[in-house]
Order: structure tokens, then C-alpha cells, then sequence
């Protein structure tokens, strides 16, 4: 087999040095009966050109994606990746080695994390950063758990407008710490600030707002956590789509105390759905309490420059059940994707990027309203994905998109049952698109 | 190494705009103040042959499989096959989005639906959720879907036996989940102990997790008792499948009656640990626990011969990400179970066997074996008699490093008074006797050096690109980001 290169010689003259006259002797510890007497009923190996042929008709069952520009969004965002990119990161350094225990050996991840860090840091005005938890909805739930360990308070406030499968998540992490999980009411496509005052009191250990929110909707961060701090409760943000960052106002700037980003939009493929990777940003105080890994600067012995993983007491590998969390083998190869695409963008490009993705999503809107096809259901501001009522049939609305190899947007009713939202839909722009592309959208739908 | 933030230069690009920017629309007119930051974020400014050299040199200080020799212990760093890369990185695959009807993505929801019946075949379980997005995600996963079995049958278990040996990872997981963590004393042959797991085992307990062959390398000899134990009591059985590669086509955890199976497609099935992830560890569950796993789950519709996302129900623990798994990591894992074939899979852990006894045969002489009896695919030695000289494992760690190989896992497992000063050696099956008896002599030189010369092993390494790194200072002064370096020097 190609990839097990010892001969059977080899493996003879092996069991003949550790002396055993069989393989069999090796296995004396494996009681009969649970071994297993017979192969594996598996298909026989495929050579590699037969097994291609056959992963490759596989995946033709898909549909021909790459051709199909969506106007889907809700928490996977198709935006466009350098080749300088992914042609980087075929390097195997990166992608074969290990979770980088021996920094001598590992300078490359660990700056790389550390760069990373950085870059997040600024975009999101926050002391610190935790470079990787596997996606945002685990990293919200990550934080979820942290703001209990900070302030020792059982009730948790979550909005409505956070990402279904985050919101479901959040309940899933916090399901065993006897936590009151209480869900805060939207109006207009925002948050309600006046329920928000009613529900916080002096038990709430966080509010978990998400901006923009799952409605692509930006949320007023300062007023809420002013109401949160009122009460000692924390503010934690979860950013979704965070090609929003290159323009909107920084949750440090905000007064957020733990940010929750998914950090898909930097160089990330949609993959169905994964792997994906998420950044949890916060506060240099809260730092014993963060979850995973960390890279931090030192110096060696001759006094270069060196990167470590650091505050590494909190972790499971030291501190067993007592550590913070059970995070080990993390998402560090999209870290690099991230810090790779960061770099390639610098701050000019992240700006205009953004911007680009703002005004699009804000042109096809105003497009989409003049045919009458549309209705305006909420007057909220908004980034690059915005809700909007359909007046015909939201089937003959797919059909039409698909005809013209465009992936539909989201109909919202899927995750927000009930009439409110009968033939609404979730558009979602990003700079893949151009203007004759949005179009003849346009065109195609009036 | 200069980072990048030091090597931008006002006025440098490397992205590329549209030619319409849309200058037509003014944000401001949708967006105010209030929401718009004054200032563009600072990041960097540099050009793309910057970023493409900054990384290709970042690159060559690390260390990857393709470069020699990875024996990290409970790792399982194998060779990660081509053909697998370039399956994942079709267009079909990489582009299809979550979201979209089920019509449109039956390839990826057949690739899926493929897997689960293969991992089931090798495990004897009865069904998978491609969820979790590591070992360690799949341990709190198979937990909450365990305390959900018993909060539905209405028992109230609150406790978890984890044996002293276990990963970090599984006492950490079992807290997660709400369990008080009870830890199991080895055996002096370095495996469970059944008095005490008996002793331990009670009906406010929900099991046992284990791994098998532990992370000493030693089958569990009393694995049938064991059984018996945690299942008399009505508990259930929680296999960590770290060590998995000993087993393929040998013993099957569901065979050995384990309930809750967790699998790192990263080690075992071949798939890159991409510098600590990202993996896979899907959860595979008996039958009376396919109620309670994650939602959903792929199924096929027999009558419209059509896959589909199924929700698992009302007793579902619920999601334990968005979306529905790291797909490309199953293609990888789909791709390599194809190319080797039932005979193929069972050669693996044979070799893998063979490799490790052969290393546990040959350096035993040298580094006393944590326990001298043969092992699973890997060997625990230790480091213990080089006290005398004054070197420690982690002297004899970096010294390999001067002979360009990666050192084993150090230091884990690490329970008094076998496993102590611990080397863990893992040679996984794409690593070929050649390989192995250059390891070995390398192994043998250092032990002669660390007691002729053991200065030469304290000042190791001595031809990394960094030498041994000071992590108090890292804490006692830190340093987490860029800005913070600024910080320092200004200070």
C-alpha cells in the first residue's frame, strides 16, 4: 500500500527484534472475544484514478456552485480570496504539522497566531484575543461560559437576533450549569433597549447581543451596554459577518467586554458549512479566564525574538477538570487563512471592501424597491444583508434566481416561524457581485 | 523574525479593487455616525511578494510531517495523502453553501450519509453526527448526550470515572458537562484498576470514559469486566477514540460494548492537523442514544431516493455549532477509507503495532519503559535514569531537535510512580524501518551524550531557528499583540 512503505520483510525482521514469533503475541492483551474474527465489511481499495472518478461523480450530485452566486448569507458569506492566499497556504509546514507544543519547531503557527491577534485586536479595539475556537456559535458559547466565570451570576440575556444555530448552541453549552437563559424581543429589526432595561438585574451575568444581527441589522452597542453595566452584567458581541468591521464603529469603542467573531469572511470557502473559525476578543484583565489557546511574545535564551502558547494554566492539558475549558485541537490552519487574507487586504483594502459590501447590498435594495415587487418591512441600518417582503410567490422567486444561476436568499420563515414573516427574504451582497450582475437581478425579479 | 506589522510601508498594496466602486452610493446617506467609524482600522500596508515571502519564510520554521519524523504519542501523525487534499478542493464542494436546498447538495449529503455507514462498519456503532469539530468538541458532545439519557429516563447521575491515565481533554469535557469528575488509580500494568473502578462505580454514576489502548499504549486487559462494571450499574461507556489507529479491523469499541464512541479524523483517518487543527471528532452512539445526538442528521429518503437533513427530535441535546460539520475534513476522511480497503485498514494498525514494539524493543535498554509489557501502537519510556546526570526528559526532547527530528509527546500521561519523566512515542504507519532505526540510534547517541556530555543536551536545541524559549517571562510580562510590543518599548 503507498502509504504504508515497510515491506512485509521489513516487518518480519521487526517482530523477529522484539522477539515474537507472530503479530498475534502482540495482541495477547485483547481478550478473544471482543476481537474481531473477520475484515471489515468495507469496499475493497480503490486505486487512486477509480477512487477520483468516483468522488468527482459525487460530487457532481452537487449543484455547480462556484457558478451560482448566492445572495445566501445568514452566517456562511461567499466573499472573494486572493490566490496569493491559497497558494500559500499549500505549504505542508503549515497544514502538517501538530498544535505547536515545541515553539522551536513551530515558530511559524505561533507568530502566525500572534500576527493574528494583532490584526483582531485592532479591528476590534480589544485588548486581547483568543486566535481560535472552531466557529462563532461555539465561540459565543465559549463566552457564555467564561462571563459565568467572571461574575458568578446564573442568568444570561440573549437576543432574538442572534443566529439561530449560535442561539441553539449558546442553550447547549449552558444547558448544564443550571443557567435562567432569557430571550430578548426584536421590534424593527432590532433589539427592544426597553425590554432589555426591564429584563437586566443584578443576577444577569451577560446580555449576548449579535451586530450586525442575524437580520444584518447594527445594533445600538452603547446604549445597551450601558444598560448591562448599570446592573454589573457584561456586554458580549457576536460578530458574524466580519468583513463589518472595515467600517462599522470597534466594540471596544463600544464598551463590549467580550467580542465572539467568526472570522469565516477572512478567507474562508463556504465548504458547506466548515471548517470554519471564530476569535473571542476581550478585556486584558479577563485573561486567566479565557478559553483556549494563546500566543504571546518572549524571548529565548539568547534573547531573540520567540512566540509561545502562554497562560497556559488555564488549560485542560495542566489543569484537568479544572480548567477552563476543554479546548486542545482548535481551528490554527484558518488562523493562518485569516492572518494570510489580513495581510493581503491591509487596511486599505479591509475598508474598501467593507464599504463595497455596504453600498451594494444598499443599491440592490433600492433597485429591488422601485420594481413594486418589494416592500419595505423594516427601517433599520444594516450592513450588507437586509430583510425584505416578497409580493409574489417566494418559490417562483427561487426559481427565477436559480434559472439565472443565482443562489436565492434566505426565506426567513425557516427560522422565524409564524406569519410575521410570510414571504420575507434575507438578501446578503458581498463584493463578488457587480453592478451589472445586481442588475440584472433587479431586471429578472420585476 | 521581523512581523509583518514591521514590514509595512505607508502606500503599499497587495489587494485589488473592482473598477466600480459604486460612487454613486454615499453610505452616509444609510449609515450615520453613529455607526461608522471616523478612521480606517490600522492593519498593515504591504505588497504581495511581502506577504508571500513573510509567509513562505514563517513557513520553514515549522515542522510538518512531509519533513521526517512526527512520533508525538496519542497524535497519530501519519502521512496526510494528496488525492485527499485535491477531493475536498473540488468546486462542487468548496463552494456549496450550508443553506441551500437539499436538491442542490445531495453530493455533499451522499459523501455524509457514505461516511457515517463506513465509521459505523469500523466501530460496530449504529450511528454518527458529523458535528463535532474536534476530539475534544466530540468529548462534551458524547457527555451531553449522555446526561440527556439519563435526565429522559428520569436518574440522576452526576458523576464521571475517568482513569488517571486519560487526556487532559476528558476530565475537562466531563466538567463541561455538568459532571463531577471522579479519577480511576491505575494498575501497576499501567491500566484500569478494577477494585477501584468497582468501589467507584454507583448509581449516581453515569460511567466510565476510556481509551483504548490507553495513553501508556496498553490494551485494557480487563476491558470484559470492565464492561460488566459500569453496565451492571446501569452506567454507560465512553470511548475515546485518540489511540484508535491500534484498532482498525482488530477490536471494535462497539464490539467491546462502549455506547458513546468519540473518532479524531485527524489522526487516525489520515486527515492534516493543519498546526493543532482543524479536525474532526464525530461522535458515533448505540442505538438507545441516536435519540439524544446533536441535530440533524443526514438520511435517505428511499422513495424520492433523495438524501436529506434530518432534526433528530425533541431529545436532541440540541446544536453544538452552526452548520453541519467541517465537511472538507469528511471528504478527506471518506477519500483516504476508500483508498485503502478493509485489508489496507487493518494493515495499518498492524504496522503501527509492529512500529511501536520495534521502538519499545530497541530503546528499552536506554529509557526504562514506563511498563515493560507489549504495546499498542505506541510506547510509553521514560526519561527517569538520566536524573543522575542532571537531564531531564525535556533535555532529551530538544536534543532531538538538533538531529532534526520532532520530539514525542513529554510528560503525559504523568501518574506516580510508573509513568514519571515520560516519553510517548507514537510511530504511526506511514513511517517506514528506515525511519524508525535512525530514531532509534539518534535516541541511543543522546543517551551516551547525556551521560558523557550532558551539557550539550541542556543547552539544546542548538539549530532551530529559536533556541529554548522563556515561557515565565511570557506570563510575567505579557506580551499578546503588537500593540502591546509598542507598549513595552515606549514603557
Amino acid at each position: 500500500m503507498r502509504y504504508i512503505p515497510s515491506t512485509k520483510e521489513q516487518q518480519r525482521e521487526m517482530l523477529k527484534e522484539i522477539g515474537v514469533s507472530s503479530f498475534e503475541e502482540l495482541l495477547k492483551n485483547i481478550p478473544e472475544k471482543v476481537k474481531l474474527k473477520r475484515k471489515l465489511n468495507i469496499p475493497p481499495a480503490l486505486s487512486e484514478l477509480e477512487l477520483e472518478e468516483k468522488i468527482v461523480k459525487i460530487a457532481q450530485k452537487n449543484s455547480n456552485f462556484y457558478e451560482m452566486k448566492p445572495l445566501l448569507g445568514a452566517g456562511a458569506y461567499r466573499h472573494f480570496i486572493p490566490e496569493a492566499q491559497k497558494s500559500l497556504l499549500q505549504r505542508e509546514e503549515f497544514w502538517t504539522c501538530y498544535t505547536p507544543y515545541q515553539p522551536e519547531l513551530s515558530q511559524g503557527t505561533l507568530q502566525s497566531m500572534f500576527e493574528f491577534q494583532s490584526y483582531i485586536s485592532r479591528l476590534t479595539k480589544m485588548d486581547i484575543v483568543i486566535p481560535s475556537i472552531f466557529d462563532g456559535a461555539s465561540a459565543a458559547g465559549e463566552a457564555a461560559l467564561m462571563s459565568l466565570r467572571l461574575t458568578h451570576k446564573n442568568k444570561i440575556i440573549v437576543s432574538t437576533l442572534i443566529h439561530p444555530h449560535y442561539r441553539e448552541t449558546i442553550r447547549t453549552y449552558l444547558a448544564p450549569h443550571h443557567i435562567e437563559i432569557i430571550e430578548l424581543p426584536y421590534y424593527d429589526g432590532l433589539v427592544q433597549y426597553d425590554q432589555l432595561e426591564q429584563l437586566l438585574d443584578e443576577d444577569t451575568a451577560a446580555v449576548l447581543i449579535q451586530s450586525p444581527n442575524f437580520f444584518g441589522g447594527i445594533e445600538d452597542l452603547t446604549a445597551i451596554s450601558e444598560l448591562a453595566h448599570q446592573k454589573k452584567a457584561l456586554l458580549i458581541d457576536i460578530i458574524v459577518e466580519s468583513m463589518s468591521m472595515g467600517i462599522l464603529k470597534s466594540p471596544g469603542d463600544l464598551g463590549v467586554d467580550i467580542v465572539a467573531g467568526s472570522a469565516q469572511s477572512f478567507g474562508m470557502d463556504l465548504n458547506f458549512g466548515g471548517p470554519y473559525n471564530a476569535f473571542l476578543a476581550t478585556k486584558k484583565q479577563f485573561v486567566r479566564q479565557i478559553p483556549g489557546r494563546i500566543a504571546g511574545e518572549t524571548k529565548d535564551k539568547e534573547g531573540k525574538r520567540a512566540f509561545v502558547m502562554t497562560f497556559r494554566a488555564r488549560e485542560q492539558d495542566i489543569r484537568r477538570e479544572k480548567a477552563t475549558s476543554n479546548m486542545c485541537t482548535n481551528h490554527n490552519l484558518n488562523v493562518i487563512a485569516s492572518n494570510i487574507y489580513l495581510s493581503l487586504m491591509g487596511t486599505e483594502g479591509i475598508y474598501q471592501y467593507s464599504l463595497l459590501n455596504a453600498k451594494m447590498a444598499h443599491y440592490l435594495e433600492s433597485q429591488l424597491l422601485k420594481t413594486e415587487n418589494f416592500e419595505k418591512i423594516l427601517n433599520y441600518p444594516y450592513f450588507n444583508e437586509f430583510l425584505i417582503k416578497y409580493k409574489g410567490n417566494i418559490e417562483d422567486l427561487n426559481q427565477i434566481l436559480l434559472k439565472s444561476h443565482f443562489l436565492p436568499p434566505l426565506s426567513v420563515q425557516s427560522f422565524y416561524p409564524g406569519n410575521h414573516f410570510e414571504q420575507t427574504v434575507l438578501f446578503a451582497v458581498t463584493e463578488i457581485f457587480n453592478r451589472d450582475e445586481l442588475n440584472r437581478i433587479v431586471d429578472i425579479l420585476s | 523574525m521581523k512581523l509583518i506589522f514591521e514590514k509595512s510601508i505607508p502606500g503599499r498594496d497587495a489587494y485589488s479593487l473592482p473598477t466600480d466602486l459604486f460612487q454613486d452610493i454615499k453610505i452616509e446617506d444609510y449609515l450615520s455616525e453613529k455607526h461608522l467609524d471616523k478612521d480606517k482600522k490600522q492593519l498593515t500596508e504591504v505588497s504581495e511578494v511581502d506577504v508571500i515571502r513573510h509567509f513562505t519564510k514563517l513557513s520553514k520554521f515549522n515542522y510538518g510531517v512531509d519533513d521526517g519524523l512526527y512520533p508525538l504519542g496519542s497524535c497519530t501523525m501519519k502521512y496526510n495523502p494528496r488525492i485527499n487534499e485535491k477531493m475536498a478542493t473540488l468546486s462542487q464542494f468548496v463552494y456549496a453553501h450550508p443553506l441551500s436546498s437539499a436538491e442542490m447538495i445531495q453530493g455533499s449529503l451522499e459523501i455524509m450519509y457514505q461516511l457515517n455507514l463506513l465509521l459505523c462498519e469500523i466501530t460496530a456503532m449504529n450511528q454518527y453526527t458529523m458535528a463535532p469539530a474536534s476530539g475534544a468538541h466530540g468529548e462534551l458532545t458524547g457527555n451531553l448526550i449522555m446526561r440527556q439519557y439519563f435526565i429522559d429516563h428520569g436518574e440522576k447521575r452526576t458523576k464521571m470515572l475517568i482513569p488517571d491515565s486519560a487526556h487532559g481533554t476528558n476530565p475537562a469535557s466531563a466538567a463541561m458537562a455538568g459532571f463531577e469528575v471522579i479519577e480511576i488509580k491505575s494498575n501497576e500494568n499501567g491500566t484500569v484498576d478494577l477494585n477501584s473502578l468497582k468501589n467507584a462505580m454507583d448509581e449516581q454514576t453515569v460511567g466510565l470514559m476510556l481509551t483504548n489502548p490507553n495513553t501508556v499504549g496498553l490494551y485494557d486487559e480487563g476491558i470484559e469486566d470492565i464492561e460488566k462494571i459500569v453496565h451492571k450499574k446501569g452506567g454507560l461507556l465512553y470511548y475515546d477514540g485518540a489511540n484508535l489507529n491500534a484498532s482498525l479491523g482488530i477490536i471494535r469499541p462497539g464490539d467491546a460494548g462502549f455506547d458513546v464512541v468519540h473518532l479524531n479524523l485527524h489522526k487516525t483517518f489520515s486527515t492534516p492537523h493543519g498546526g493543532g487543527g482543524p479536525g474532526a471528532g464525530v461522535i458515533g452512539v448505540k442505538d438507545r442514544l441516536i435519540p439524544y445526538l446533536p441535530t440533524p442528521i443526514v438520511d435517505f429518503d428511499s422513495n424520492e431516493k433523495k438524501y436529506f437533513l434530518k432534526d433528530t427530535g425533541k431529545k436532541s441535546i440540541g446544536m453544538v455549532r452552526s452548520f453541519w460539520g467541517n465537511f472538507s475534513v469528511l471528504v478527506k476522511t471518506f477519500t483516504w477509507i476508500l483508498s485503502l480497503g478493509p485489508e489496507n485498514l487493518y494493515q495499518c494498525s498492524r504496522t503501527s503495532i509492529i512500529n511501536a514494539n520495534y521502538i519499545l524493543a530497541k530503546l528499552k535498554k536506554y529509557y526504562k519503559p514506563a511498563y515493560d509489557q507489549y504495546c499498542g501502537h505506541e510506547c510509553t519510556l521514560t526519561g527517569r535514569e538520566y536524573k543522575k546526570y542532571g537531564i531531564k526528559t525535556l533535555n532529551i526532547a530538544k536534543r532531538l531537535m538538533d538531529y532534526g527530528i520532532h520530539p514525542p509527546t513529554i510528560y503525559f500521561p504523568h501518574f506516580e510512580p510508573y509513568a514519571e519523566e515520560t516519553i510517548m512515542i507514537e510511530p504511526p504507519e506511514s513511517d517506514s524501518k528506515e525511519v524508525l532505526d535512525e530514531f532509534i540510534n539518534i535516541m541511543i547517541k543522546i543517551s551516551d551524550e547525556a551521560k558523557t556530555n550532558p551539557e550539550v543536551l541542556l543547552s539544546a536545541p542548538h539549530v532551530t531557528p529559536i533556541g529554548k524559549t522563556d515561557d515565565v517571562l511570557a506570563v510575567k510580562k505579557p506580551i499578546l499583540t503588537y500593540d502591546d510590543e509598542l507598549n513595552s518599548k515606549d514603557q
